[in-house]
């Protein structure tokens, strides 16, 4: 027996990562969803991929639409080519011959065509019409084991597509080597599509449920951040060196600002002051050493109004390439989706320090609520293992005690570092003041802080002395 | 009136072409693959063939090439509808009278056939265009 596996490229981003690395050549799987939930263009996307890279697929449909109809909205996705079809791709009706002449015969047929064209990956669409046409789970037993049986002599890898409810005790999932479960739910007002390895025999793939959308490029799939980032990529060394937070006063008390590659939470009310404080934290960037600004509230060109007003000139700084803004509207997101989007651009841009503009991006993202924490860990552990400095607003609603541990105790020991922004009045004026909550390995002077932002205009109505750092007591 | 062989893997298509083409007063014989439709063909001597494209053991393509190449059968017209290999089937206007592009309006089709059977055996080598 041949003990090296031969992983077959899907092209279908993110699956074969939770595959363990592909589907296996010469396995049989099973890929089970209700109608709508993608299967077929699932099935169809890998098989582009496989004859692109010169093999030849045998596509059986038992009882489905027409191909023409398959064929039409198979044609509004960027991975069908035409040209291929009836070439590489060869799609067989056999509904007739099951129904008329059985299971036997439709293994017979199969046995011919598969030598014919010399298949090396056969999908079957409509296993649930072969169990209902059987008179007995021996026959689906037996379908299932002589078509895999050959298909595994041949190489043959094997598809089989199904809207049935396949457990654990069906005779189909005994059987094969693997059971893909494609799952569409309502959740609150939203479609949320999320993927499941429910079997996974002779390899390890990556379990529990990952999202996955459906967009003109076909499926696309999300692993689970804490599942595949259950540890960071590279080990974390916790350097001594500091990073300006972009106030001097703050660095002066807190040992000479930020700890580097240390993830800091800025914590606060509404208008207490965090974007500003991120934005003056960008401010320092160079294209050397550049920075990110990953928001999920102002658009970019608010941003850059919001930054004029500080006497920030994000749009320089951008020209430069020492910024990059992105934003995403806190709208329906794909938690995962925004995760790797934000490690894929730190990566490409080698990004040195990040605003992550706010938390609450991703809390309002997660359809399991009971993920964030595992999430978040999995997140600051990798920006931090990259060495990413990194500062994340969470707003709440007033900065206390009490009030902080009610969002979520767990949350604020996931950072290094934690900064409280509270609006305070002194002299007839209000004032932005940041209080050191938490600072990773260092001690500090427990008290609050004017934000003063070098140059700011009053544009938004708060005051500010022209002298830098006075503390107020607290 | 004219007899027509149809052949297709697609049930739903044969199905809905037979009890068509029947109120269209055709006799009208049914195939699901190339191999038996060739046999079909050879017993029941249609005016004409109307074929699918990719079906189990042997493709409508090599059914005409396989018809074209008889010496009894050679004359009958073949129809070619396909959903997907009408552009590649007209460049062979040797081996079908017609390409249809699936789906195409039974209408069209009608008229097609009543050009083929009152034309004899003279539309092959003609290659119509929908």
């Amino acid at each position: 027996m041949n003990h090296t596996l031969t992983r077959l490229t899907s092209h279908v981003p993110g699956l074969d990562t939770i595959l363990g690395g592909g589907l296996i050549a010469g396995s049989s799987y099973i890929i089970q969803g209700r109608p709508g939930a993608g299967k077929t263009i699932l099935a169809n996307q890998i098989a582009f991929a496989q004859a692109r890279q010169g093999a030849k697929i045998l596509y059986i449909t038992l009882l489905a639409e027409s191909h023409d109809r398959l064929f039409q909205s198979l044609s509004m996705l960027n991975f069908y080519e035409a040209e291929r079809v009836g070439k590489d791709i060869t799609y067989l009706s056999l509904f007739r011959t099951l129904r008329l002449e059985g299971l036997s015969a439709l293994v017979d047929v199969l046995r011919t065509e598969l030598a014919r064209q010399g298949t090396s990956m056969l999908i079957l669409d409509g296993l649930l019409n072969a169990r209902e046409s059987s008179h007995s789970t021996l026959d689906v037993k037996t379908f299932v084991a002589e078509l895999q049986g050959h298909a595994a002599f041949s190489g043959c890898t094997v598809l089989f597509l199904t809207s049935a409810r396949i457990d654990d005790s069906s005779p189909e999932h005994t059987m094969v080597d693997g059971v893909l479960q494609l799952e569409e739910e309502l959740i609150g007002s939203r479609t949320v599509r999320r993927l499941r390895v429910a079997k996974s025999r002779g390899s390890a793939s990556l379990g529990g449920l990952h999202h996955y959308e459906i967009h003109d490029g076909g499926i696309v799939v999300y692993a689970r951040l804490e599942a595949l980032f259950a540890r960071p990529s590279k080990a974390d060394h916790a350097p001594d060196t500091r990073v300006s937070s972009g106030v001097a006063d703050l660095d002066h008390r807190i040992g000479g600002g930020l700890p580097a590659s240390s993830a800091t939470a800025v914590v606060g009310p509404g208008g207490s002051g965090k974007t500003s404080f991120g934005l003056n934290f960008l401010r320092q960037a160079t294209p050397e050493k550049p920075a990110l600004h990953f928001g999920f509230y102002e658009t970019p060109a608010r941003l850059s109004s919001k930054a004029r007003a500080l006497d920030i000139d994000i749009d320089a700084l951008i020209a430069s390439g020492a910024l990059t803004v992105m934003w995403n509207p806190l709208t329906e997101n794909i938690v995962d989706a925004l995760a790797y989007q934000l490690l894929e651009a730190v990566q490409a841009r080698r990004v040195d320090r990040l605003v992550i503009d706010g938390l609450a991006g991703f809390a309002r993202a997660t359809v399991d609520e009971h993920r964030l924490i595992e999430f978040l860990a999995a997140l600051t552990n990798q920006l931090r293992a990259i060495d990413v400095t990194t500062l994340c607003t969470w707003e709440t609603r007033e900065l206390s005690a009490p009030s902080l541990n009610a969002a979520s105790p767990e949350v604020l020991s996931l950072f290094d570092n934690v900064i409280g922004m509270q609006l305070d009045e002194a002299d007839g004026m209000i004032y932005q003041g940041m209080k050191v909550i938490k600072i990773r390995d260092s001690a500090f002077a427990p008290t609050v802080t004017k934000l003063i932002i070098p140059n700011a205009t009053a544009s938004d109505g708060f005051a500010r002395p022209s002298i830098a750092g006075d503390a107020i007591e607290s | 009136m004219a007899t027509i062989v149809v052949v297709d893997d697609e049930s739903l298509i044969t199905d809905f072409l037979s009890f068509f083409l029947r109120a269209e007063g055709y006799t009208v014989h049914v195939a699901r693959d190339g191999r038996s439709a060739l046999e079909l063909i050879g017993e029941v001597r249609p005016d004409v063939v109307l074929t699918d494209y990719m079906m189990p053991a042997m493709s409508g393509l090599e059914l005409a090439q396989a018809l074209r190449a008889s010496p009894k059968l050679g004359h009958i017209p073949v129809v070619l509808a396909s959903a997907a290999q009408g552009a590649a089937a007209r460049l062979r206007g040797d081996l079908f009278a017609a390409v249809l592009d699936k789906p195409y309006a039974p209408a069209r089709l009608i008229a097609l056939l009543r050009e083929l059977t009152q034309a004899g055996g003279n539309a092959v080598g003609g290659a119509l265009e929908r």
